[in-house]
């Protein structure tokens, strides 16, 4: 089943996935799928558990081949007109270039300053000014700067849940991403938390490509630009979120829509 | 059709049948069997200690200020001399003190004991087992938590990591005598060493021109001592270090790897703090245990006696224009000494007293107070593992 966004495009998309299998071992877990994220939009992968989508969104920056025999199959990825498997790729250049937010918001239990300056000093960056610049820019863009600026160096882990999740949004931009991936970002935290990160996201779509599994239909509405829906390891429909949720054209999107099945 | 009888403990009519139950006398049964058990325990340990406070306290304390017995503690053990006069008095001295006393005494001299080990204090033996701990944890935390981070962060599981654990689980249990021979062969006799001059017994010498490397062992000493050890309490240090990396959220890894870490950045920066301070909570128990052993320290490092500490080694008296050279060279070999010379250990000192001299109340009482010293440096070591654990577990938490 072919499908791909209906949009006209202007700019060559991002992240490309051309056929891609990827397998568990021999649990097929993703079949033939072909998705394209644009630069600057939001993209939402929906689907029932188990679909698919958390391994599709682990796929971009090649995370999920920690696990033994957890591999791509077939097909390609492309992030910025780069197979992402060629053999010269520096998968932790790779990385720094995706970055990712996780579902459990999961501060190190240190200072507010090292959390966000993590990334940086893994890559070499140790110069404190370059330091302090980075740590402001990526919490001002997390929206965290007023709050936090005074207690930079307070732990981590006593902030409130939905502060410890836009930290590692900023943690994660900090290394200056062109893609960010998000897996359920909102999921463990309260209605207003969960608002502030949704109103943070497409905030992010200025600067950045924001790719997020939920498994909340309404959250998919709200934020993204473009959804993709997965049942069973296939792509069963991918489009402009308006169009996707009002004319699904397929039986099965639509009656996931409706809640036939979940 | 005849019906089925109900039997009268499925009668659903009668719900709260009598308190008294079979299932819950037997309940009631186990209940006490356990506790008894574990009475018989808590009664034995507190019978033990009691028994060493009793009769150990008395030597290690005083009455007046400190309430320390300083000298039991800051004196090297020597030869107890009894002196007895006819009036019934008793004198106890050292060997210095005794023929002044017996000169003193003259005819009144009624009898003279000298008891081996049983005078003086314990300093000697409390240095030893210090040197001895350092050297042990020292070389079994960085075997240990190497090993342990392979275990855990990069082996795939297979059957090599299975024969591996298995080999540490057999270390385990390896009786301790065991490592004490271990230690005399491999340490004592083969271990390798730096000399111009080669001993005939060297298995075999590699020649590296300006000096030979020489597999000639150590002697006894405080190193082979601590290798052999380390060796002891390697299996702890594994296992707890292990547990303790495990213990940190695998969250940690996959958002430093995510961050575009590489798998050692991840370790160090990610793991490994919030690992530390379990490692070497665990670590103070294997000190408790090195410091305890004595079987694998009698043929490795420990002597029954000795009247000089580790750095206090007879060393060639310099001319007075010696050069300065000369001078740092010398302080050198001070200071290797304290490793390269044996010493008096705690344990193997009140094996010696309890087993090795004819017993009678001199040395009962230098041993109990051994063994009194001994447990509350043991007991102080636990104490802080349990403290450190607590406040780091306050402090750590996610």
């Amino acid at each position: 089943m072919l499908v791909s966004a209906t949009s006209p495009k202007q700019l060559p998309p991002i992240v490309e996935l051309r056929g891609v299998d990827f397998c568990y071992g021999t649990h097929l877990a993703l079949h033939n799928i072909h998705l394209s994220a644009e630069r600057n939009r939001v993209t939402a992968l929906i689907g029932p558990s188990g679909c698919g989508k958390s391994t599709l969104l682990r796929c971009v920056n090649r995370m999920n081949e920690r696990l033994t025999g957890a591999r791509v199959s077939q097909g390609q990825v492309f992030v910025k007109g780069k197979n992402i498997h060629d053999a010269d790729v520096d998968l932790t250049q790779l990385r720094k270039q995706v970055g990712m937010v996780f579902q459990k918001s999961n501060p190190f239990p240190k200072s507010i300053y090292d959390n966000v300056a993590y990334g940086l000093k893994i890559h070499g960056i140790t110069a404190k000014d370059i330091l302090d610049d980075a740590v402001e820019r990526a919490l001002r863009s997390a929206v965290l700067w007023h709050e936090l600026k005074d207690r930079l160096n307070q732990n981590a882990l006593r902030l409130s849940g939905g502060e410890q999740q836009r930290l590692c949004i900023a943690r994660a931009i900090a290394t200056n991403p062109d893609v960010l991936l998000m897996d359920e970002p909102c999921s463990a935290l309260d209605p207003i938390a969960t608002l502030q990160i949704e109103e943070l996201m497409q905030q992010l779509a200025h600067d950045y490509t924001v790719i997020f599994v939920t498994h909340n239909m309404q959250q998919a509405v709200r934020v993204s630009d473009y959804t993709a829906f997965l049942h069973l390891g296939k792509l069963i429909e991918f489009g402009d979120t308006e169009e996707l949720f009002s004319t699904p054209k397929q039986k099965l999107t639509e009656s996931y829509l409706r809640g036939t099945f979940s | 059709m005849i019906p089925t009888p109900i039997h009268p403990k499925l009668d659903p009519a009668n719900p709260f049948v009598g308190h008294q139950s079979r299932n819950q006398i037997r309940e009631s049964f186990v209940r006490w069997i356990l506790r008894i058990g574990t009475l018989i325990i808590v009664s034995v340990t507190a019978a033990i200690i009691l028994h060493i406070a009793a009769k150990g306290a008395p030597v290690a304390l005083s009455r007046e200020w400190p309430f320390v017995n300083v000298a039991f503690l800051t004196e090297l053990p020597s030869t107890l001399h009894v002196i007895q006069d006819h009036q019934g008095h008793i004198i106890e001295t050292d060997v210095n003190g005794a023929d002044a006393i017996k000169m003193q005494l003259g005819a009144n001299l009624r009898e003279e004991k000298t008891i081996s080990y049983s005078g003086g204090g314990i300093l000697g033996p409390i240095v030893g087992t210090a040197m001895l701990v350092i050297v042990s944890v020292g070389v079994a935390l960085l075997l240990g938590v190497a090993s342990a981070i392979y275990l855990s962060e990069y082996a795939s599981h297979g059957k090599f990591i299975e024969m591996v654990r298995l080999a540490i689980l057999n270390l385990a249990g390896v009786p301790s005598v065991v490592f004490g021979l271990f230690g005399l062969g491999a340490f004592v006799l083969t271990a390798p060493v730096f000399t111009n001059t080669p001993l005939d017994r060297a298995i075999f010498t590699i020649p590296l021109g300006f000096t030979t490397l020489s597999f000639q062992g150590w002697d006894t000493c405080v190193l082979s001592g601590g290798f052999t050890l380390a060796f002891v309490i390697l299996p702890v240090i594994i296992t707890a270090s292990e547990q303790c990396l495990q213990a940190v959220p695998l969250e940690f890894r996959e958002t430093s790897m995510a961050l575009g870490a590489t798998r050692w950045q991840t370790i160090w920066r990610a793991v490994l703090p919030f690992a530390t301070p379990g490692i070497l909570t665990s670590s103070i128990l294997g000190i408790a245990r090195a410091a305890g052993e004595t079987a694998p320290i009698m043929f490795t490092a420990a002597l029954a006696f000795k009247d000089k500490l580790p750095w206090q080694k007879d060393l060639v008296a310099l001319p007075a224009d010696a050069s300065w050279f000369a001078h740092w060279e010398q302080s050198i070999q001070r200071f290797l000494a304290i490793f390269t010379e044996s010493v008096q250990a705690l344990p193997y000192h009140i094996y010696t007293l309890a087993a090795r001299i004819p017993q009678n109340e001199y040395s009962e009482r230098a041993q109990y107070g051994s063994v009194f010293v001994f447990l509350i440096l043991v007991a102080s070591l636990a104490a802080t593992s349990i403290w450190m654990r607590r406040r780091l577990r306050a402090k750590y938490k996610w």
